[in-house]
This record gives C-alpha cells, sequence and structure tokens, in this order.
C-alpha cells in the first residue's frame, strides 16, 4: 500500500516536472519569437527613415503596414499565445486536481 | 558533510567579492543586488510588446511627417553663383544653395557643361568632393562615388543619388534657380 503511494507521488512529482519544463519551453518561444519581431520591427523602421528622407513616398504606406502587423502579432503573442495553464482550461474551467 | 556542503554554497555563490555599499551614491540607491538582478518573463515580455509598440509609433511618425513635408511646396530662390562663369572646364566651384548653411558644389565638366549638387553624401552626409582625375564626385569618408554629369551613385555604401541643384544660364552668368532629389537626369545646359 506504501509502495504505491510512493510510485503514485512519484509520478505525479514526474508529471509536474514535465509540465513545468514544457511551460518554460513555451515561455522562452514567445520571447524568441518577440525578439525576432521586435528586430524585423527595427529593419523595417531603418527603412522607412531612409525612404522618406530619399522621399521614395509609394513605399511609405506598406513599410507602416508591415511594422503595424508586427505589432498586432507582439500584440497577439502576448495576449492570446499563453502557455496552457494546469488550473484553468481553455475555456476557462477549472481542473480537477489529480 | 555540513562543511562540504557550506564549501560548495560559498565557491558557487556570486557574492563572495561584493563590496560593502559605503559610497554616498550606494546609498541613495538602496536596490537590492538580488532585486536588481531579478527580470521576470513577464516583465520582459511586456518591455518586448512596448517596444514594438514605439518601433510601429516610430515607422508611423517618420512616414506621417515624410508626407506631410512632400505636401508642402519648396519655392528656391534664383541667386547668382560667383565665379561660375569663369570656371575652368574639369574644375569645381562651391556654393551654398537655397539657404546659407546648405553647401553645394558646381561642376563644370570637360564638356564645358555646368551641373551642381548638394554637397552632402547620401550615405552619412560626409561632404563630396570633385575628383578631376577621375572626373567624378566623391566621398572621402566611405570611398563613395557619385557620377558627375547625372548625380547617381556609381560606387560604394550611398544609397541614393545626390541633391541635384537646377541651373539656368542667364547673360553669361550662371544662377541656382532650385532642389531637386529625384535620380532622373538633369539637361546639360
Amino acid at each position: 500500500m506504501q509502495l504505491a503511494e510512493q510510485r503514485r507521488q512519484k509520478n505525479m512529482q514526474t508529471s509536474k516536472d514535465r509540465s513545468n519544463a514544457g511551460h518554460a519551453a513555451v515561455w522562452q518561444a514567445r520571447l524568441i519569437m518577440l525578439v525576432m519581431i521586435n528586430i524585423a520591427q527595427l529593419w523595417i523602421l531603418a527603412a522607412t527613415v531612409d525612404a522618406a528622407l530619399a522621399r521614395h513616398y509609394s513605399v511609405l504606406l506598406p513599410l507602416v503596414i508591415a511594422s503595424g502587423i508586427c505589432f498586432v502579432i507582439t500584440l497577439s503573442i502576448i495576449k492570446w499565445w499563453r502557455p496552457t495553464s494546469r488550473r484553468k482550461t481553455s475555456t476557462g474551467y477549472v481542473r480537477e486536481p489529480n | 558533510m555540513n562543511n562540504l556542503n557550506e564549501t560548495i554554497k560559498r565557491v558557487l555563490s556570486d557574492e563572495n567579492d561584493v563590496r560593502t555599499a559605503t559610497a554616498p551614491y550606494q546609498a541613495e540607491f538602496p536596490y537590492e543586488r538580488e532585486e536588481e538582478a531579478q527580470v521576470t518573463r513577464r516583465e520582459f515580455c511586456n518591455f518586448l510588446g512596448f517596444t514594438s509598440a514605439a518601433l510601429f509609433l516610430g515607422a508611423g511618425g517618420f512616414a506621417a511627417k515624410a508626407a506631410l513635408d512632400a505636401r508642402k511646396s519648396e519655392s528656391f530662390a534664383a541667386i547668382q553663383i560667383n565665379g561660375a562663369e569663369s570656371l575652368a572646364p574639369n574644375q569645381s566651384l562651391n556654393f551654398n544653395y537655397p539657404a546659407a548653411g546648405d553647401s553645394a558644389i558646381l561642376v563644370r565638366t570637360a564638356d564645358g557643361a555646368y551641373h551642381a549638387y548638394g554637397q552632402k553624401c547620401t550615405h552619412l552626409a560626409c561632404p563630396v568632393y570633385y575628383a578631376r582625375e577621375h572626373q567624378r564626385l566623391e566621398c572621402p569618408c566611405h570611398e563613395g562615388a557619385f557620377d558627375a554629369k547625372t548625380g547617381n551613385v556609381l560606387y560604394g555604401p550611398p544609397p541614393r543619388p545626390l541633391e541635384t541643384i537646377e541651373l539656368e544660364v542667364r547673360d553669361g552668368q550662371v544662377y541656382a534657380i532650385g532642389r531637386t532629389t529625384s535620380s532622373k537626369e538633369h539637361a546639360d545646359i
């Protein structure tokens, strides 16, 4: 009986460790994506400044739209692409404790 | 065993060579070392979000300012370029146009035609000069070169042609009458 309890606790701990690792991986992936998008936006800003100084007005709007799309993606990553919660489901229901 | 644990903790600790906060400025900023180093993932995530917003606003701001500037029609006064009439072929002359602080360069090419450009290199705004031996405008900073007849980039890092200054000859005198930034070739006079 005691052995079974120990095994159950060990399994729970393993499951929790895996869950933590997955949680951290999702966070890291989000941060990497955000950094990459910021770099792309920096490049777009440099192109915008150069186009503005060169008076190439036709490319300004596409560049601003591209930067805006990057910002929307950033917002969506921050607001919606969250790691799954151990406590709540995606629809907001609280999970049953194991 | 306890000694071993303490030794390991002491070796791995990053608090070994920490100086005591004795200076007045250190007392005025009483941040805990651990607190200072701590940046949570959420804080970093928010920082990246704000950075993204700032970059977007920056791009939008630059584009809006450029669009506003494009609507303004610049008017340039015609000014006489002193000494231009006596300029020998394959020589250059510096002058200021349109404002007193805007340096420009007048080039008389070997065929006797006059061409004038803003003197700022379009790479990093170094002043260009006329290289007589190569018959082109060169930037000494990063080895860029421009065509003396068109202002177009021949080679080097400049991303766009020089600003062209429109010229007109009236009664044998050369006048600067306008400025354009287009890459189109201007007519010889």
